[in-house]
């Protein structure tokens, strides 16, 4: 019985997100307590089902009773149980931010909670084109979020990401039409056995895999796909950026996993060797140039945004790598990098909100001002790197690892240069914000330190440079510095992943 | 609440700028008998044509989509014949948000109430409860269930956000509004 959480979990959210705009009409700040209190329901049930599947393995819920093939079920196992973590925790901490930080409004509101649901939808379906319904609605969300603040910027980033997004979902579905003429299915449980009834070497099944395979490298923005990301990551209102960043690409790559080696299997890929070759040449290439150009920005949610093209390279290159190491690997990644985007993102707007600061140059010496978010920004970088311990070097060590293994030199390679590049984009920031004087010549000595210290929030007073306090709350920089708590913390828990993901790991690779 | 923020507005004769900058000499409405007896004689039967396919969505072609659409379809023509700002305060936001968000409670309402019967998601034979007060049998059941979602739920949702998308699209994109107003009736959900 306890598989009804599952339909629980996706319509909660969806039905929660129409309250906002009905008590909208009565009251003008109604959306944010029932955003919260949507999005800590979500985060119980996610905790209660990540139990429940790590106890009792995976759960199976069959909408409407359909007998299966034909109807539509919502499937949780172990890897789709970590990522709906990691979205009901995600949920909680970027409201907590955006209660102040803005965007406000009862709108705001329910399309947060209706990006809840969607993105819960993408990782429990268990039916291709239900998985393509709930990637629509995400997308459809994410574009109205982006432009939230209503500025002119927003508006053609969020054009820029209508556009591209809608081309990638539409690619899924021509690749989802594909598979079902080969095979006459959709749930994905049957389908792999279908696949392989047809034969991987099926022209259909090649052809589907590879439209299915374009869609989602538009929607995790795999470089030279990434067009719309970076303006989408740095137009949007701090709060949604932080959001969309650690879920939206996050969500898709999990499907691509989830279809890689649910659906299509381990042997379509030992089958295809051709197709193995050429992602991973792709995702190199989206490692490399992703790190390049975010060495090249000088604003900072650009260099996040390009940072998250390479890490997503890294994550599909592993997925081409197609083994147990490399695929723990990128699951662990996956997880990480949506944490440590969050933080990143919170803690780059708490900078932008205080200090106006939005470029390299204007960090320079807020470290002294702000020495909570400075000293977040700097441990979630070097955890970004890959520098131990932190989950960030876990997901990099397994991924590295898994392509020695698999005798993929070309991408441990590859990975090695990122992590240089890593290091000298995100060093820019740490020398800016620790090692270079401020803009104004006095105002950063010792005791100015311990004052920010004692009063706890990343404050600042009566100096030449403008500093809105009023901007930033002591929960948002909590929120940060727990984020930065944890991503280094999970460093040491690699065998926690492990002993959750293995059984996943056993189906895959069996 | 839009509503009052759109009606003291200036019209845009009164060289309201567009949001590209250009002073469009569009007229806001004009009065005419032609447009408003067709209107007043098509309106019926369209109306009953869009409950018609509701109605009939389970069982034959058509469906709340289309029945949806065709509702709102109605007021959009009473909106052309006798103006837009006109209808927008007829209609009212709250009707508009009331239907959108009614469906959605109503469409997953009996899908969780489903679930406290103790049955799935939308398992309909768990409405065999009902035959307590009406004797039906269980494909009946589903029927009546899928009517419900039908009738209450899509037919609901489509027509409140196509009317509201009308509106928000009529009333234009104004760089000074405040982003509370017009937002409210946002209809992508």
């Amino acid at each position: 019985m306890s598989d009804v959480v599952l339909p629980l979990l996706v319509a909660l959210p969806i039905m929660i997100s129409v309250l906002p705009l009905i008590f909208g009409l009565k009251y003008e700040n109604a959306g944010w307590p029932i955003a919260m209190g949507g999005s800590l329901t979500v985060l119980a049930l996610a905790v209660y089902t990540i139990t429940e599947v790590a106890a009792n393995g995976r759960l199976i819920h069959a909408l409407g009773n359909y007998p299966q093939p034909y109807g539509i079920e919502l499937v949780g196992d172990e890897l789709s149980t970590l990522i709906v973590l990691l979205i009901g925790l995600v949920s909680v901490l970027v409201l907590v931010y955006s209660r102040t930080r803005g965007p406000y409004g009862n709108a705001f509101h329910s399309g947060y909670l209706l990006l809840t649901g969607g993105l819960l939808g993408v990782v429990l379906t268990g039916d291709l084109f239900n998985l393509f319904v709930f990637l629509e609605i995400t997308g459809l969300v994410t574009y109205a979020l982006v432009a939230s603040d209503r500025s002119g910027k927003s508006a053609y980033a969020a054009l820029k990401y209508v556009f591209l997004g809608t081309i990638g979902a539409s690619l899924y579905l021509i690749g989802v039409g594909y598979l079902y003429v080969a095979t006459g299915t959709l749930n994905m449980r049957d389908l792999q056995g279908a696949i392989e009834t047809v034969g991987y070497t099926d022209p259909l099944i090649q052809a589907a895999f590879g439209f299915i395979l374009v869609g989602f490298a538009l929607k995790v923005a795999l470089f030279p796909l990434h067009t719309w990301q970076p303006d989408a990551y740095a137009y949007a209102p701090d709060s949604v950026s932080a959001y969309i960043s650690a879920l939206v690409s996050t969500a898709a790559a999990y499907a691509l996993i989830r279809i890689s080696f649910d659906v299509f299997t381990v042997e379509f890929f030992l089958v295809n060797d051709l197709i193995s070759t050429a992602i991973m040449a792709a995702a190199s290439v989206s490692i490399v140039v992703g790190s390049l150009l975010a060495l090249m920005q000088t604003e900072i949610k650009r260099m996040f945004a390009y940072s998250s093209v390479a890490q997503f390279g890294m994550i599909v290159a592993a997925i081409a790598v197609a083994n147990e190491t490399a695929v723990f690997g990128a699951i662990i990644h996956l997880f990480g990098h949506g944490l440590m985007k969050a933080g990143l993102f919170m803690a780059a707007g708490i900078l932008a909100a205080v200090y106006g600061a939005r470029t390299i140059d204007e960090y320079a010496g807020l470290a002294n001002r702000s020495p909570f978010t400075a000293a977040s920004i700097a441990v979630i970088g070097i955890a970004l790197i890959g520098i131990p311990p932190s989950i960030g070097f876990l997901g990099k060590w397994f991924i590295g690892l898994g392509a020695v293994e698999a005798g993929e030199w070309g991408v441990a390679f590859v990975i090695f240069v990122s992590t240089m590049l890593t290091l000298a984009y995100v060093f820019r920031i740490i020398e800016k914000l620790y090692f270079d004087p401020p803009g104004d010549p006095h105002g950063h000595g010792s005791d100015h330190e311990h004052e920010h210290e004692h009063d706890g929030a990343a404050t600042d007073g009566g100096h030449e440079l403008v500093a809105d306090t009023s901007a930033v709350t002591v929960g948002m920089v909590v929120m940060v510095v727990s984020i930065t708590i944890a991503v280094v913390a999970l460093g040491f828990s690699w065998e926690l992943f492990f002993d959750l993901l293995a059984p996943v790991l056993e189906r895959f690779f069996q | 609440m839009s509503t009052d923020s759109s009606s003291d507005r200036p019209v845009r004769e009164d060289e309201r700028l567009d949001s590209d900058g250009v002073a469009r000499q569009r007229p806001a409405y004009t009065e005419s008998q032609v447009i408003m007896t067709t209107v007043k004689v098509v309106v019926p039967f369209v109306l009953t044509y869009g409950l018609y396919m509701m109605f009939h969505g389970a069982g034959s072609p058509g469906g709340s989509f289309q029945g949806g659409a065709l509702v709102a379809s109605v007021i959009i023509m009473i909106a052309f014949a006798f103006g837009i700002d006109a209808t927008r305060i007829w209609v009212s936001n709250t009707i508009l948000v009331g239907l959108a968000t009614v469906g959605v409670l109503i469409f997953g309402g009996l899908a969780l109430a489903t679930i406290a019967l103790g049955g799935a998601f939308l398992d309909y034979s768990e409405l065999l409860i009902l035959n307590a007060i009406v004797e039906l049998p269980a494909n009946e059941w589903a029927k009546w269930g899928m009517e419900t979602i039908e009738i209450g739920g899509i037919a609901f949702i489509v027509a409140g956000v196509l009317m509201g998308l009308f509106f928000l699209l009529a009333s234009g994109y104004d760089p000074e509004a405040d982003s509370g107003h017009t937002a409210e009736v946002r209809a992508d959900d």
